[in-house]
């Protein structure tokens, strides 16, 4: 029989999810560019400028990351592997990249044959990609495995796929005049709480129940909480869904709330459990985690507050705290456990001597990093109500992701370095 | 009567426990008390080390069939991770905080991404090809040694 995942040969090789992990943060910068030259694009979420942003940040980077984080991962957390974890990260990488940069030019610069090539170009690479990632997962062991994450990897490849069609839906309106059976902008709020709730979010959860109890050395998430929260929320989801087809207002508005509270939920678990940490000195990703769950708490009472306000800066604001504050900060903290470990890992593996993880990567850099991360969500948060300072806030972004490409290209570099002097590994072939 | 996956689940949350107290003390430079706390989390790593490879992982190879796929590879983690706490032993010994926190960064994701293996896959499969009674006999007889190490 075939084993589960876990024999070497199912590491998927260090390039493959690298490629991700330092094609996004080049993203990141282009959409600090784009705020720096775009000019008053945080005025509304509706301007084409910030529709751009959303989608270099969206789809360039955290889609990236979590796509090359799954190539690994998938072995570890569901013993299972993708077939031809190479060829499956080299066409999805560049028909991605290329789909992304197509995309957000295509809605910055109003150029509809561009949008909807891009369009095509990322939706094809997701196809690819997320039929390789089922395969994978039907061919997983059947473990009875005692966390939820196999099952919410599920759901959330499930919201990713109902994202994917909504916003290629749009994109077929703006470009070929496809008639929407609903108004065009509910059918961008479902894109978006799709996209954040039941993909990015039950990823993430998916991965915290994991992550956040092993590295940081908390307790478990309550089991009751673990085994409801991502049905919880693709209901919600499918719910609020019928709510804006059927146009029934009061089930929109508490499916809306009833999100705003599972994600509240998440954020407060987790900052709950981490301020539990058996590790008594947090190290600087574990803060920058803990930032980000602040944020995310921020971000949805905002949220919260538009649903009462029609002032444009709400939701601009939620954006913000949510997706560069949240989805940013734990993707960014996560990013520096990852690479790393993935070097040291390959080297290893190699039968090399691997440098340890702070020479791999210092704490030093990291820090000054991540300073520069929270100056650029604060400089966000003040654009949003003081334009003029929107350029200002492109160039913060723009050096935040310049200097996490240059943190991680170093890690990259580091690993080469290591693999040139060559020094085997000692008592790598002693036996036990 | 615990699964055998409680039980080892148990142990490597305590072996976390006390990682992170031979982590605090050496970060606070009390380097005696730091050698005092890495000794009784090395005496925990290696008891549940032994107790996986001289009883569990053959009982895994019987009823799976699988000799060189899952265990192979978690014998030779746990060669990677014993090296890595001699690095560690090496760093204390020195004195040396910031080797001892990189060293103890390396073990401890190591230490998580097998720990994530063994209890998604290894015990949970120990749990349902094991007959009942074989799993309480294994289960007995490894808590058994695993309280012994700790008391000696």
């Amino acid at each position: 029989m075939m084993g589960p995942g876990l024999s070497y040969d199912d590491t998927p090789p260090f390039s493959a999810p690298v490629r991700f992990f330092l094609t996004a943060p080049l993203f990141g910068v282009v959409a600090g560019l784009t705020l720096l030259f775009g000019g008053e694009i945080l005025v509304s979420r509706w301007t084409p400028g910030a529709l751009a942003i959303t989608h270099l940040f969206a789809a360039g980077f955290m889609l990236q990351v979590m796509l090359g984080a799954l190539l690994q991962v998938m072995p570890v957390v569901a013993g299972a592997s993708m077939p031809a974890p190479l060829r499956i990260a080299g066409v999805t990488h560049v028909a991605m990249t290329l789909g992304t940069a197509g995309l957000a030019y295509g809605l910055g610069a109003g150029a509809p044959d561009v949008l909807l090539g891009g369009a095509v170009l990322l939706v094809g690479g997701l196809f690819v990609f997320l039929s390789a990632a089922a395969l994978g997962l039907s061919r997983g062991a059947r473990t009875g495995n005692n966390t939820r994450t196999p099952r919410d990897l599920r759901m959330a490849f499930a919201g990713l796929v109902v994202t994917a069609a909504l916003g290629f839906s749009l994109v077929l309106v703006l470009t070929r005049g496809l008639a929407l059976p609903v108004p065009l902008p509910t059918v961008v709020n479902l894109h978006a709480g799709w996209g954040w709730m039941g993909w990015a979010a039950v990823l993430l959860a998916a991965a915290s129940w994991v992550v956040v109890p092993m590295f940081q050395i908390t307790a478990a998430y309550p089991q009751r909480f673990t085994t409801l929260w991502a049905p919880a929320v693709t209901a919600t989801l499918v719910l609020w869904t019928l709510a804006e087809y059927f146009a029934i207002d009061t089930a929109r508005f508490i499916a809306i709330i009833a999100l705003g509270l599972l994600g509240a939920g998440y954020a407060g678990t987790t900052l709950y459990l981490q301020a539990h940490s058996r590790r008594s000195k947090p190290d600087t990703p574990f803060l920058a985690f803990r930032e980000a769950m602040y944020a995310a708490l921020a971000g949805v009472l905002v949220l919260v507050i538009s649903l009462w306000s029609d002032a444009d800066w709400w939701p601009i604001l939620a954006g913000v705290l949510i997706l560069h504050g949240g989805f940013g900060g734990t993707i960014t903290a996560m990013l520096y456990k990852i690479v790393p470990f993935l070097a040291w890992l390959h080297l290893t593996q190699a039968g090399l001597k691997a440098p340890n993880m702070k020479k791999l990567l210092p704490d030093t850099p990291i820090r000054r990093q991540l300073r520069v991360r929270s100056a650029s969500l604060a400089t966000l948060c003040l654009a949003v109500f003081v334009p003029i300072l929107a350029p200002v806030a492109g160039i913060v972004l723009a050096v935040e992701f310049g200097w996490l490409f240059a943190n991680l290209l170093r890690v990259v570099r580091a690993r080469r370095d290591a693999a040139k002097a060559a020094v085997p590994r000692p008592g790598s072939h002693a036996s036990t | 009567m615990n699964t055998i996956s409680e039980l080892m689940t148990h142990d490597h949350r305590d072996c976390d426990g006390i990682f992170a107290r031979a982590e605090e003390l050496a970060s606070d430079g009390d380097w005696a008390d730091a050698a005092a706390a890495l000794k009784k989390f090395a005496d925990a790593l290696n008891a549940h080390f032994d107790a996986e490879e001289s009883t569990l992982f053959p009982a895994f190879e019987q009823a799976t069939g699988m000799t060189q796929g899952p265990t192979m590879v978690m014998r030779h983690e746990h060669q990677n991770m014993r090296d890595t706490l001699a690095a560690l032993q090496y760093a204390l010994d020195k004195q040396d905080a910031d080797d001892f926190a990189g060293e103890a960064e390396t073990l401890l994701i190591m230490m998580q991404q097998h720990n994530m293996k063994e209890e998604s896959v290894i015990y949970p499969m120990l749990d349902s090809r094991l007959p009942g009674d074989e799993q309480e006999r294994l289960s007995a007889s490894v808590g058994k040694h695993l309280v012994e190490a700790r008391a000696a």
